[in-house]
């Protein structure tokens, strides 16, 4: 009777200790559907112009510099040359520049980089589904990725320097 | 303090009981108020966890167990509860806003006091830890509370004894008291007869009786409780991704979006708001526009093939369509899209012009072109057409460069190269706005130049346009936890029900040197319970009247 006794609470609290620290636990350590530096990005799997499908996980282990643009943004247009000439510069270094185009058709997109001389790989956002994911609300948005994943910095607004590109680029690639 | 339990009687209680589960003496008598009705409560037994000697999870058990500490809880949640009704939580917002962005609309509408509310996380009480921590404890001392108390009070009403001791019958709410009828058997057999008559159940050993009825109403609380844990669990079940969605969609007519975070399209077919007739209006409205009905004709998909492929459409089955208005939501597997709002928005979706020779007078097509995701090559009669560009809201950038404003088709242009007859081998460029007005307001001819007096492109009729007036908003949701509340709400009713509509009557009798004494009990209603036993024992030949019973009101 006893020892029956014993064997409830341990089930009971067992049992609470289980659902009572699963929710506890997930209004504690629920991440903030806001992205701040330190979070890491959420993961996508987008068609470049070309065609070619892109996952976020083949850029794992490179610092990633992730520009969400649209033709509709001026500073995203005005930004253009700046991440183009940067990424000349860094690419060999083992930065990689994606920009990410916000939902537009690729003709629009493909069409304005082509005008812009922008090389650096453009992935096609459908939907508006990766912006959602990134929780983006201003255009343009950047985001500074270092090797181990993790946010270095996001930029909201635009349009970034050269300058402020670099400044960024060289933080990321200083975290190893 | 309980160093001896056991009774006179020989029964050997736990620890912490009142009275002896066996024969009902009173076991923890101090000697001032042993005259005073008993304290009947669980029928006197000691709660299971009651331990001389208690250990860490002892501790914790018996922490939880008490009454006291969830008083304390439900008091301390309700108030939590209610403090979270002050201001509107941060859930209210379609869009999800930033700490500092959350802290300065606080700081605007409710001024100091909303920012001290938003900073001390007010605005997201209920699923804030601390909040849920409670509910947490809530259920845990639901839990503990109803077993240490079930269990042996089940225990102890399964095998009752027949003969209590008499000063557990004298020492009843109900009581009476008198000389002992000369036939004694004869009697119980018709008091007996009575009691049945009023649906009790009658036992005796000897010359002691023992009748109960409604016992089962004794559960009632506890099935209120189990009732009452399921609802809980409901509560935190919302909290785990997948069981919970609340999310917004603005969709123009003939759109199609998925819905995120799922493998859902839905298709706004067309969307419709009818408006009062100034007639169904009070005179202070008159004139304005109040909304009567809106409605989105609604198709939902299911993404069947190519769902992860951006380079590919994906393949959609229709599931479901459905006239989705305000409290009719369409409603799949769980998935509900409401109708919310909506906005006016003059758009077009497709038109289909022709291409006119100038010259000749001849008409060529019409061919089809769709705002979003138009074909890229044209062949219409003599002519070939390839889209270089698509500006979806035209307008000039700083850099005096053509550019879009948004991504809605507001003012709609399409870049053409085109080749075809009196036109150069290499073809020409063409700006076609299908927008009348945006064809004047761009001036379309002038920038077209030459190629504006070889051919035009323009829409013959309305029936080769069209156009979405509005933009429809749908609140999408899944609340799988909603079932699990209503089971539980069930429950909890018919846990209240069992206990509030039946009362558990007990009666007890024994003869003692020619002293008939009679003690009944009931959880509630004592009024009806001494109406009971004084109509038995009028029935079985003694006079009593309903007030001599009560032993509350005794003054000796």
């Amino acid at each position: 009777m006893k020892k029956h006794r014993k064997t409830i609470q341990y089930i009971v609290l067992a049992f609470v200790l289980l659902i009572g620290g699963y929710a506890v636990g997930n209004s504690l350590f629920a991440s903030s559907p806001v992205l701040k530096a330190g979070d890491k990005p959420p993961a996508f799997k987008l068609a470049d112009t070309a065609g070619n499908v892109h996952d976020s996980s083949e850029y794992r282990g490179k610092p990633v510099i992730i520009n969400f643009w649209g033709t509709f943004c001026p500073p995203c247009r005005d930004e253009m040359p700046a991440l183009q000439n940067v990424y000349d510069k860094w690419k060999d270094k083992g930065v990689q520049l994606i920009g990410i185009n916000l939902s537009e058709d690729k003709l629009t997109a493909e069409s304005f980089a082509r005008q812009v001389g922008a090389e650096f790989p453009i992935l096609l956002d459908r939907n508006r589904q990766t912006e959602k994911k990134f929780g983006l609300k201003q255009y343009p948005t950047t985001f500074f990725v270092r090797a181990d994943g993790t946010i270095e910095e996001i930029l909201i607004g635009g349009p970034l320097t050269e300058e402020q590109i670099e400044g960024h680029i060289e933080k990321i690639m200083n975290a190893k | 303090m309980f160093s001896n339990t056991k009774c006179e009687c020989g029964h050997q209680n736990h620890v912490g009981t009142v009275l002896c589960e066996s024969c009902g003496k009173p076991l923890t008598e101090t000697g001032a108020d042993d005259f005073a009705p008993l304290e009947m409560r669980y029928d006197g037994v000691a709660r299971r966890s009651q331990k001389e000697n208690p250990d860490l999870i002892d501790r914790v058990w018996n922490f939880f167990s008490s009454v006291k500490i969830a008083v304390w809880l439900i008091v301390l949640t309700l108030v939590a509860a209610s403090v979270g009704t002050l201001y509107p939580q941060e859930n209210v917002f379609r869009e999800t806003l930033t700490y500092e962005e959350l802290s300065q609309y606080y700081r605007e509408n409710y001024g100091k006091a909303g920012e001290v509310y938003h900073a001390l996380g007010l605005t997201h009480v209920y699923s804030s830890w601390w909040f849920v921590t409670l509910l947490v404890m809530i259920g845990t001392s639901l839990v503990i509370c109803s077993l240490d108390r079930v269990l042996p009070l089940y225990r102890a009403l399964s095998k009752q004894q027949i003969r209590k001791h008499l000063q557990f019958i004298t020492r009843q709410q109900v009581v009476y008291a008198g000389p002992a009828p000369e036939d004694r058997d004869a009697w119980l057999e018709r008091f007996g007869e009575q009691l049945k008559k009023r649906r009790y159940k009658v036992w005796r050993d000897g010359d002691a009786l023992m009748a109960e009825k409604n016992r089962f109403s004794r559960w009632g609380p506890y099935i209120n409780h189990i009732g009452l844990i399921i609802f809980l669990l409901a509560v935190l079940g919302r909290g785990v991704p997948a069981w919970n969605m609340d999310q917004y969609m603005y969709l123009d007519d003939g759109e199609t979006e998925q819905i995120p975070g799922t493998n859902y399209y839905v298709k706004n077919e067309k969307f419709t708001v009818e408006f009062y007739k100034d007639s169904e209006l009070p005179e202070s409205l008159k004139g304005t526009l109040r909304p009567k009905l809106f409605n989105t004709e609604a198709t939902l998909y299911e993404c069947t093939e190519s769902c992860d492929d951006p380079t590919k459409e994906p393949v959609l089955r229709a599931v479901e369509t459905h006239n989705i208005q305000v409290n009719h939501p369409l409603s799949y597997h769980g998935l509900k899209l409401y109708q919310t709002d909506y906005s006016e928005n003059q758009r077009l979706i497709s038109v289909s012009p022709v291409i006119i020779n100038k010259k000749t007078g001849e008409k060529y097509g019409p061919f089809y072109l769709p705002m979003r995701n138009p074909a890229l090559t044209y062949d219409v009669g003599p002519y070939n057409l390839t889209l270089r560009d698509v500006f979806l809201d035209f307008g000039i950038d700083a850099q005096g460069r053509p550019m879009t404003k948004s991504r809605d088709p507001n003012a709609p242009a399409f870049v053409f190269r085109i080749k075809g007859p009196d036109l150069p081998e290499t073809g020409e460029t063409y700006i076609y706005f299908p927008n009348r007005v945006d064809k004047v307001r761009f001036s379309q001819d002038q920038l077209n130049k030459s190629v504006a007096d070889k051919l035009d492109i323009r829409v013959d009729s309305m029936e080769n346009v069209s156009f979405s007036n509005y933009t429809t908003t749908l609140n999408v949701r899944v609340d799988r936890a909603m079932p699990f509340v209503w089971v539980g709400a069930s429950i909890f009713m018919i846990g209240v029900i069992m206990g509030l509509y039946w009362n558990h009557r007990r009666i007890w009798l024994r003869f003692d040197d020619g002293i008939l004494s009679l003690g009944a009990h009931t959880n509630k209603n004592n009024y009806g319970l001494r109406t009971e036993v004084a109509a038995a024992l009028n029935k079985a030949g003694l006079s009593v009247s309903e007030k001599s019973l009560d032993n509350r009101r005794k003054t000796d």
